[in-house]
């Protein structure tokens, strides 16, 4: 059991550090202001990444929505190329090393390790986001994000990802060096607490995947200043270990927030500590794996290296996401049981906070993640039913409802927190603030369904034209495409307003936004969580004596929505091994 | 803050702090941790990966 101590550090560093420290009137935590510093600027600059990714997407659906077709050819690939690379890489990783300084600093109660080479990296990572903008706005990188070779972009396009690896890579070195820092102080007592041990999870992943982009875009540097040949299949495969990987280091640390907001929202409990953490082991050792299903359909690797891949030991992650699956929605439940929340199956759920953006945020991104995006992902990552939907919308839909309704939804729902916490304002717009995860998570809900839909027709991903209107063949989807995009485009564009609002609310809260005193606080001030308001007592022993433990154990509720979710799961399996059978007859 | 690691619902089967176990001394290494994620990558998807793109057999072209 993790304890974190109240002290800052050795005794007779105490003085010069305890200086630049603040403690914080809601949580206890002991706020290091240089870590605090770095959190706004890669918040901020994550923001920005977010908007430009967000006004190219708006731009991609109204050229996707065949009705509209809004972009030229060239323009499409463009705006496709800015929009993957600005949310995918810049908008999740900027954020990320927002989660790692938090993860690191305040929850370890401890100074960050060399906070100014923090500034350093940060430096870096803006540099190279900027030149690859730079290189893709102007038209010398129109390549996509995969920039598959021999597909070439101009040399500083690969020199930006570069430095902004480097930079990324050496917040990861920060971070462990913080923990070592930490340890030697002795800032907490036993295990790390379980937040941070997913950030440690989420660093480790980055670390693989930062590696793998090295191997990637060093030699393609080279190669696009004409030093040297790449092996367009050995690019692919090095490719998607980063490509792929990233967003696994968004799973990471999406999945650490969900603990963190669950315990920020409603007290929720971590059930067992063991579980929690064995499947933060196995996201480390074999969720960098799934980067092989990008490569089901490539003739240059075996079945045997695939099926190792994508099956045997990828699904060792999904079973770690399954208990984590688990786990988050149980402690939340017990955690509410623990507080007096005792009615029923779901008398839980009924009077959980939904007014609280953190809150619907936390549930929403566990809801969409889980049943459209994980059901999804094991089930066309299966070499056989990939070969139906590989290169179709299926994937993409599949891949924004984990990182866009996962991860980024997590993601907003922990900024509601950030913004007194970190920024000390209250969040500016509260109405629209609570309306805006439910409008975000619903249009993303009914985007990636319809696009799925499309995908299932056939419907190609990241192409331009579908009627093929300058090819010398003909292709005609089914007319049902038509509307099914249609709609496919209107959730879009309500996800995209949803988005908007929220880039409205975070840049309005903290450059405009009002400060606030502890007495505001505690009378329930607007613009202020219910997590901060009231936040959750301590359980007692007292509680945990008299949880209940009926047939279904003390999280009866949740152990209802599993077996849904279980349902759900088997169901879309076999359906689709049934659509396989259609395409792929036998005898 | 209510997120810090917990046991569980009864205090009581916290392990004593001078007898940690195996498994959590494990966990809570995190070089260890990152040198195995790093390895088993390189090995089964890197590594293998290049090994079967490098002895590919040429195609023969028609």
């Amino acid at each position: 059991m993790a304890t974190v101590l109240d002290r800052p550090g050795q005794p007779e560093r105490a003085d010069a550090v305890g200086r630049l420290f603040r403690t914080c009137s809601v949580t206890g935590l002991r706020l290091h202001g240089p870590a605090e510093r770095l959190i706004k600027a890669n918040a901020v600059v994550a923001t920005v990444a977010l908007l430009i990714g967000g006004i190219s997407a708006i731009l991609i659906l109204l050229t996707r929505w065949q009705a509209v077709h809004l972009l030229g050819p060239v323009q499409f690939y463009r705006v496709l190329t800015a929009h993957g690379i600005s949310m995918l890489i810049f908008f999740i990783i900027f954020f990320e090393m927002a989660v790692l300084y938090f993860a690191c600093g305040p929850l370890l109660n401890t100074r960050i390790a060399a906070p100014k080479l923090g500034w350093f990296n940060f430096g870096l990572m803006t540099l190279g986001a900027a030149l690859v903008e730079a290189m893709i706005w102007t038209g010398r990188a129109d390549v996509l994000m995969t920039s598959y070779i021999p597909l070439r972009a101009h040399p500083l396009y690969y020199l930006g990802i570069i430095l902004f690896a480097v930079g990324a890579l050496l917040v990861c070195a920060q971070f462990f060096a913080t923990l070592a820092v930490a340890k030697r102080e002795r800032s907490y007592e036993g295990s790390l607490p379980l937040v941070t041990f997913g950030a440690v999870a989420a660093a480790i992943i980055a670390v693989i995947t930062l590696l793998h982009g090295a191997a990637t875009y060093i030699p393609t540097f080279l190669w696009s200043i004409g030093l040297m040949n790449v092996d367009p299949q050995v690019y692919r495969m090095l490719w998607w270990a980063l490509g792929h990987s990233s967003q696994q280091i968004n799973v990471a640390a999406m999945v650490s927030i969900w603990y963190l907001l669950g315990g920020l929202t409603v007290g929720s409990v971590v059930l067992n500590e063991k579980i929690s953490r064995t499947a933060f082991v196995l996201y480390i050792l074999f969720i960098s794996m799934a980067s092989a299903h990008h490569l089901l359909v490539d003739p240059g690797f075996s079945s045997s290296w695939k099926v190792v891949n994508t099956s045997y030991f990828m699904y060792m992650a999904v079973l770690a996401s399954m208990l984590h699956g688990f786990t988050v929605p149980a402690g939340i439940e017990v955690g509410q049981r623990l507080h007096g929340v005792t009615q029923g199956l779901f008398g839980w759920v009924k009077r959980a906070p939904w007014g609280d953006p953190g809150f619907s945020s936390l549930v929403l991104s566990i809801v969409v993640f889980g049943f459209v995006g994980g059901i999804t992902g094991v089930t066309i990552g299966t070499e056989q039913i990939n070969i139906v939907v590989h290169n179709t919308l299926r994937v993409p839909g599949h891949f924004h409802a984990t990182v866009v309704s996962g991860t980024a939804m997590a993601f907003m729902g922990l900024t509601y927190y950030l913004i007194p916490l970190i920024f000390q304002r209250k969040v500016a717009f509260w109405r629209l603030a609570q309306v805006q995860p439910y409008l975000f998570a619903g249009g993303m809900l009914v985007f990636c369904v319809f696009m799925s839909f499309a995908g299932g027709f056939g419907v190609p991903r990241r192409h331009w034209d579908i009627t093929f209107s300058q090819a010398p063949f003909e292709q005609a989807f089914d007319p049902a495409v038509d509307a099914v995009m249609g709609i496919m485009a209107l959730g879009g564009l309500v996800a995209a307003l949803g988005g908007g609002l929220y880039i409205l609310i975070t840049v309005w809260s903290v450059f405009f936004g009002q400060r606030f005193t502890d007495e505001e606080r505690l009378c329930g001030a607007k613009g202020l969580p219910q997590g901060l308001v009231r936040p959750p007592r301590p359980v007692t022993v007292e509680d945990e004596v008299n949880l209940p433990n009926g047939k279904l154990g003390h999280a009866p509720g949740t152990m209802v929505l599993v077996l849904i979710f279980l349902a759900a799961f088997a169901l879309y399996y076999f359906a689709n091994w049934k659509l396989l059978s259609f395409v792929w007859k036998i005898g | 803050m209510s997120t810090e690691a917990r046991s569980g619902p009864h205090p009581s089967s916290d392990p004593a702090p001078e007898s940690v176990p195996l498994g959590q001394r494990l966990f809570d290494n995190w070089a260890l941790l990152l040198v195995a994620g790093v390895l088993i990558m390189a090995l089964i998807y890197t590594g293998w990966g290049l090994w079967e793109v490098a002895t590919m057999p040429p195609a023969t072209l028609p």
